[in-house]
Formats: structure tokens, sequence, C-alpha cells
């Protein structure tokens, strides 16, 4: 079992494995070159410059996460949005031709494709013969092999680091949210969950469903056989 | 999927302060960028407008200069991070690779003696899942740091090289 990092997704991506790390690196590389927003070549952004009425033909990673993505917005009644409000239904995805319908609308697959950037990377990992390991994007993470990760959370406002669990053959996300945090909610803050789900895809977005709507109940948890808990006020 | 819950008993223990992960030493990262070298020179840079020097591993195949490794450290607000940045002969990044990482919550961080004993260690150490992991979850760390550095290093090694200062 070998560990290597490198810089990755905005954080740092620890992949631990026997085998494939250069693949399931180059598979996140991939990834974030296609759909990072900050990438001026990326499908996205690429998308949100385009004028309404306008498309492109997108590659397969931005079909996976945008079809996704677009699934998560009706289970949740329109709570997930990868437009962050600026036009949730002025974009279509029609096979791999993506719509842009009304000016000023920018997605922002933030909240969902780094857990696929994990998911492709175990891919990767496992196609190079890895029979066990990991891939953590900075505490978005998934194992597989029937390792038991234990996994440690950031305790936010009083700093240091806890004991919360171990994992085996799944995904765990954790999102915090408060004033000043890398994200943005349109939420009474503060909110920290995490949310362990089989993919990291799912455990990545659900997290934005916990948080926004406070419950670790949420109807949609159990159709992703997801589990959610928040550290923050119960 | 299984998830275990720690223990209340664990859960209401004090939190740790600091976790290390070496990941790759400085010669083991240089031979992963470049396999196909013969040997390494080691060679220092002094960035223009820097009191500090960075390492730099040029990498060679009979007189043939293949690229460069450079070595540097950053601090963010808790984590200490070593990383390489392979570097090829037309001044394109090929490859960064984290050295060595560590996370901590004490006052110690900010401690130069205490930087000195931590860079530059080997990844020799077998793994030992639950000892050194660094499997934390929370917001997520940024990196900027690390890309803020692999510019510096690109800058200051185009600089270096125009003026005839590597081999």
């Amino acid at each position: 079992m070998q560990r290597r990092a490198r810089p990755l997704l905005g954080t740092l991506v620890e992949i631990g494995a026997p085998a494939g790390h250069e693949a399931a690196f180059e598979a996140i590389a991939a990834l974030q070159a296609g759909l990072s927003r900050f990438e001026p070549g990326s499908d996205i952004a690429r998308f949100n410059a385009l004028p309404a009425g306008a498309s492109l033909r997108v590659g397969a990673r931005a079909v996976e996460v945008l079809t996704a993505a677009r699934q998560l917005q009706a289970d949740s009644d329109g709570l997930f949005d990868i437009s962050l409000g600026t036009g949730p239904a002025a974009w279509r995805l029609d096979g791999d031709r993506l719509h842009k319908r009304a000016d000023g609308v920018m997605l922002d697959l933030g909240g969902i494709a780094k857990g696929h950037a994990v998911d492709l990377a175990v891919q990767a990992l496992q196609t190079h013969g890895a029979t066990a390991g990991w891939v953590n994007a900075g505490g978005d993470l998934r194992v597989f092999g029937g390792l038991a990760l234990p996994i440690r959370l950031r305790d936010e406002p009083g700093g240091g680091v806890r004991e919360f669990a171990a994992l085996s053959d799944g995904a765990f996300a954790t999102s915090h949210y408060a004033p000043g945090s890398r994200s943005a909610l349109s939420r009474p803050l503060p909110a920290h969950v995490s949310v362990a789900a089989p993919l990291c895809l799912w455990a990545d977005a659900l997290t934005k469903i916990v948080a926004l709507t406070g419950r670790c109940d949420h109807p949609l948890l159990a159709r992703y056989d997801a589990a959610a808990w928040r550290h923050d006020a119960p | 999927m299984r998830v275990t819950l720690a223990p209340a008993a664990l859960i209401a223990l004090a939190p740790a302060s600091a976790f290390a992960v070496n990941y790759l030493s400085p010669e083991q990262a240089a031979r992963l960028m470049f396999p196909d070298a013969d040997r390494f020179d080691t060679q220092t840079l002094l960035p223009a407008g820097s009191s500090r020097a960075l390492g730099v591993r040029v990498a060679r195949r009979g007189d043939a200069v293949l690229g460069y490794v450079v070595l540097d450290d950053v601090i963010g607000k808790v984590e200490l991070i070593s990383y390489a940045v392979g570097i090829a002969t037309d001044g394109s990044v090929r490859q960064v690779e984290i050295l060595a990482y560590r996370e901590s919550h004490g006052g110690e961080i900010r401690l130069p003696a205490w930087r000195k004993q931590f860079i530059g260690k080997t990844a020799a150490a077998p793994l030992r899942i639950g000892e050194d992991i660094a499997n934390i979850s929370g917001a997520t760390l940024s990196c900027t740091h690390v890309t803020d550095g692999v510019r510096r290093i690109v800058a200051a090694l185009g600089a270096a090289r125009r003026a005839g200062a590597l081999g």
C-alpha cells in the first residue's frame, strides 16, 4: 500500500493503494480540466460564456455530472441547483449537447464534481489492479476493498480533530458553512454536516441537501442509501 | 457500505492536535518525475527578492539536462506542506508531488526548529492506518499556498536559467 498526494481540485488529494496512482491522479486532473468553471477551456467555463439560445457539445464527464445534478435537482424539488440561482431551468442537456436558454445563467459543479472525481479515481485504481485502497480529496473520500478507514473530523469552531467513525466500502463527505468559509449557501448559517453514501458523488452532493434543510432524516438520503450527521446544533 | 461510529467515550476525549504523513522523499520524487535520469545534481536557487534558498535537483542523462526538481514547503493556517515541482527544460511544469503533509492545531507549526526536523523526512515508514493518517473530514483545506508556490518556483527557475545560474 503506497500513499501519494498531489494538489488537485483546489485541495490536497491523497491516494492510498498498491498500484494505479498515476492513472487515478490523471482521471482527477482530466475531470478538473473539463468541469472546473475556473479553467477557461472547460465545458462549464465555455457554457457560462455562451449567449442565450446557444449550445455546445460537452464531454462524457460533463454529461455524467450534469445528469446526476439534474436528477438531484428534481428529487430535491429544486433545492440542489448547480446554477446557484442564476437560472435553474435555463440549462438543458440533450445527449451531449448543453443548451443555454437565458442570458446570465452560470453553472458551478463545485457541489458535486469533486465527489465524482473521487469515484473516477477509485475506478481507475481498480482498473489498474488495486484490490483495496482509498482516495481522499480534502475530506471527501472513498474507501474500497474491505479496509476500515478511520475518519477524523475537524472541529470547526474549537480547532483540533476528533475520532468520528470507521468507514468500509463507501464514501464520506463533510461540508461546513460559516461566515468566511469557502462555500456559500443561501441559508441561515452555520451548518456543519457529514454524509456517508456508497458513491462519493452522492455523499458530496447530499451534504448540500442536509445543510440546506438541516434534516439528517431527509427522504432523499434513503433513496441514495446514505446516512447523515449534523455536527452543529442538533 | 459500512460506517462504525467512534464510541462516545472516544469522542469525548480532548481533540488530537497534530497529524503527519510523509509521502515521498525528495529522491523518490525526483526519480518518479524523471525516470530516465542517470543522476541528479543538487544545487541551490536563491529567488530574486527572497532570503530563502530553494533546493534544486538537476536531472541528467549523460551530458543532457532532462529537467529540474525544485523542493519547497509552504505553511497555511493549520497545515505545513512540503512539495516537489518537476519542471521540463522548456520551463513547463511536469508534475507536482506532495512530499509531506502535517496538520497541526497547536502552536508548533510556526517554530523554525519544528519545521526543520520535518522537512525532507523520508516516506519509508510502512503504512499504519490510524496512527499517522490524515483522513480528516471538515472544511476543505485550500492548497492555494502550493499553487502560489509552484508559480514562484517556475518564475525563479526561469530567471536563474536565463542568467546562466543553473546547469
